[in-house]
C-alpha cells in the first residue's frame, strides 16, 4: 500500500504537467486551424492612384502574401447605372484601382494598424481599410482564450512542480541512509542512486502511457460520440503519436532533474 | 614497509577554516601498523579520521592515503580509494532496509561482483563473526554487538588494505567490544590490513605490538 502511495504521489503531479503539456500541444494545433481560417477569410482594401503589384505591396508591408484586383468596371456597372457610354467610361478613367489584400499570419489590431500607416506612407496609395473594429474583436476574444489556458497551464504546472518538490524530499527521507552509506564505501552516483533512477523512470513511462491513453479515448471514443461539430472535425488535432515522444520526453526531464536534486543533495555523511 | 597514510603539516578545520581542530599535525603509518588514537571528546580523533576517507578535506598541509593525495584527488580516484577501506563507525550505519547478508556484502556489489561471489563471501564473513543464522534478519531486529558485528564483516569484505574504526566498541558490552577486537586483529596479524582505531581508551586485553597517538591541543603526537 505505501509503495503504491508513494508511486501514487510522483505519478499524479507528473500526469497533472504532462495533461498541461498535451492540452497545450491540442489548444495549439486547433487554434492553429481556426487562425488560418480568421487569416484566409481577412482581407483589406488598399485603393491606389496608380495599379500596384504584389511585389510593391511586400516591398512597403512584409506582412501582406496577396493582393487581388478588384475589377473597376464591376464597381462602375454598380455606380453608373443609366449613365451614357461616355460619361462611363469618364467615370472608369477618374476611378482609382481596388485591392483585396491577404496577410500572411494572423495579426493584432497595432500591426494592422501598422501595416495601414506603412501603406499609406506610399504617395501612391489612396487610402486603406483594415475593417479594425469585427477583425478587433474577434481577434480580442481569441488572444483571450489563448492567454487564459497558457496561464492555466502555467499555473497547473507550478503547482504540480511544489507537489513533485515535496515528493522528492520524502524520497530523499527515504533513500538517504542508504544513499550515503554507498557513499561512504566509493559507490558511484550511479549505482548509489540506481533504484532511484529506476522508480523515476517507470514512473514517467506509467505517466506518459496514462496520459496517452487519456487522449486516445478522448480522440477515438469522447469526441466521436460528443455531438459537438467541432470536436469531430478537429479530432485528428486531439492527439498524434508523435505527442507520445514529445510526453514521454518531458516526463523523463522532469524526473531526472528531480532525481538529480536529491542525489547531489544528500551527499556526505550525516552527523 | 612502505606508507600507507602519511600527513605533513596537515591542518583541518570547520566553517571555512573558522575553526581549526587539528594543527600542524605530521605523521605517518606503515602497511600492516595497529593504530590507536585517543583524546579528549571533541578534540579532533573522529576529524581527523573523516579527512583519512576524503570526507573532510585539509585547508592546510598534505594528506596522502594509499598513494592518493587527497587534497587534489578527483571524485573518481577518491571513490576508488574507498574500495580498498573498510570503515567501521560507532553508529553502525547499516542499511536498515537491507538484510544482514546484503549489508555485509556491500563493498562486493560496488565492486561489481556476482551475485553467486557475494551470497558466498557473505555466508563466510556471517560465519567469521559469528552470525551466520542472522543473514536473512534486518539490522535494527540485532542488538548493539549484533550490528557493530555486522559492521566489521562489511568492512573485511573485500580484505581492505586500510580499516578506519570510529569508537568501535563505544557502544558494546565487554563480550562484544571482545569479538570486535578479535576480529581486527585478526585482520591486522593474517593479513597485514593496517588498522586505524579511534577511541577514548585503550582496551586493556589487546595483545598486539601497536602505535598509539594522543590529540591534544590541536595537535597530533605519538606516545612511546
Amino acid at each position: 500500500m505505501k509503495f503504491i502511495k508513494n508511486h501514487l504521489m510522483f505519478i499524479l503531479p507528473l500526469m497533472a504537467i504532462l495533461l498541461g503539456v498535451e492540452f497545450y500541444l491540442v489548444f495549439d494545433r486547433t487554434t492553429n486551424t481556426y487562425e488560418k481560417s480568421l487569416k484566409e477569410g481577412y482581407s483589406m482594401l488598399v485603393v491606389s492612384k496608380k495599379p500596384v503589384t504584389l511585389e510593391n505591396l511586400q516591398k512597403l508591408n512584409s506582412h501582406i502574401s496577396a493582393s487581388e484586383k478588384i475589377e473597376r468596371k464591376n464597381i462602375v456597372a454598380e455606380i453608373a447605372k443609366g449613365v451614357s457610354k461616355s460619361n462611363e467610361k469618364k467615370i472608369l478613367n477618374a476611378l482609382p484601382h481596388f485591392y483585396s489584400v491577404n496577410l500572411s499570419e494572423y495579426l493584432g489590431t497595432s500591426k494592422l494598424e501598422q501595416i495601414k500607416k506603412d501603406l499609406e506612407a506610399n504617395k501612391n496609395i489612396k487610402k486603406v481599410e483594415t475593417f479594425g473594429s469585427s477583425y478587433s474583436s474577434s481577434y480580442r476574444l481569441f488572444a483571450f482564450i489563448k492567454l487564459s489556458l497558457k496561464i492555466f497551464i502555467v499555473f497547473m504546472a507550478v503547482v504540480s512542480l511544489f507537489l513533485i518538490i515535496k515528493q522528492m524530499e520524502i524520497w530523499k527521507y527515504a533513500h538517504r541512509q542508504r544513499m550515503q552509506v554507498m557513499e561512504i564505501f566509493g559507490a558511484p552516483l550511479m549505482l548509489r542512486s540506481g533504484v532511484l533512477f529506476k522508480v523515476a523512470i517507470v514512473d514517467a513511462i506509467l505517466a506518459t502511457i496514462f496520459t496517452s491513453l487519456f487522449f486516445l479515448y478522448l480522440k477515438f471514443k469522447w469526441a466521436e460520440n460528443s455531438g459537438i461539430d467541432m470536436m469531430m472535425q478537429n479530432k485528428e488535432a486531439l492527439f498524434k503519436m508523435t505527442d507520445i515522444g514529445i510526453l514521454l520526453g518531458t516526463a523523463l526531464v522532469i524526473v531526472i532533474v528531480a532525481v538529480y536534486s536529491v542525489v547531489f543533495t544528500t551527499k556526505g555523511v550525516e552527523e | 614497509m612502505s606508507n600507507v597514510i602519511s600527513a605533513s603539516h596537515l591542518t583541518l578545520a570547520y566553517d571555512d577554516g573558522a575553526k581549526e581542530i587539528i594543527k600542524d599535525a605530521t605523521f605517518s603509518i606503515k602497511k600492516g601498523e595497529f593504530v590507536f588514537i585517543t583524546g579528549p571528546s571533541g578534540s579532533g580523533k573522529s576529524t581527523l579520521l573523516k579527512s583519512l576517507y576524503g570526507q573532510i578535506k585539509a585547508i592546510e598541509g598534505n594528506l596522502v592515503v594509499g598513494g592518493l593525495d587527497l587534497a587534489t584527488a578527483r571524485q573518481s580516484k577518491l571513490q576508488d580509494l574507498r574500495t580498498h577501506m573498510g570503515i567501521i563507525f560507532q553508529d553502525y550505519k547499516l542499511v536498515n532496509e537491507w538484510t544482514v547478508a546484503k549489508n555485509v556484502v556491500l563493498p562486493l556489489m560496488i565492486a561489481g561482483y556476482s551475485v553467486d561471489v557475494q551470497n558466498t563471501q557473505a555466508q563466510r564473513l556471517l560465519k567469521h563473526v559469528k552470525l551466520s543464522e542472522h543473514a536473512d534478519r534486518y539490522p535494527l531486529e540485532l542488538s548493539g554487538g549484533e550490528q557493530q558485528r555486522v559492521g566489521v564483516a562489511r568492512a573485511l569484505a573485500k580484505n581492505p588494505v586500510v580499516i578506519l574504526a570510529d569508537e568501535p566498541t563505544g557502544n558494546l558490552d565487554d563480550y562484544s567490544s571482545n569479538v570486535i577486537w578479535d576480529l581486527m586483529e585478526n585482520a591486522c596479524q593474517q593479513l597485514e590490513t593496517t588498522v586505524l582505531v579511534v577511541t577514548h581508551k585503550i582496551p586493556s586485553i589487546f595483545s598486539l605490538p601497536y602505535r598509539h597517538f594522543i590529540i591534544e591541543n590541536k595537535g597530533v603526537y605519538e606516545v612511546h
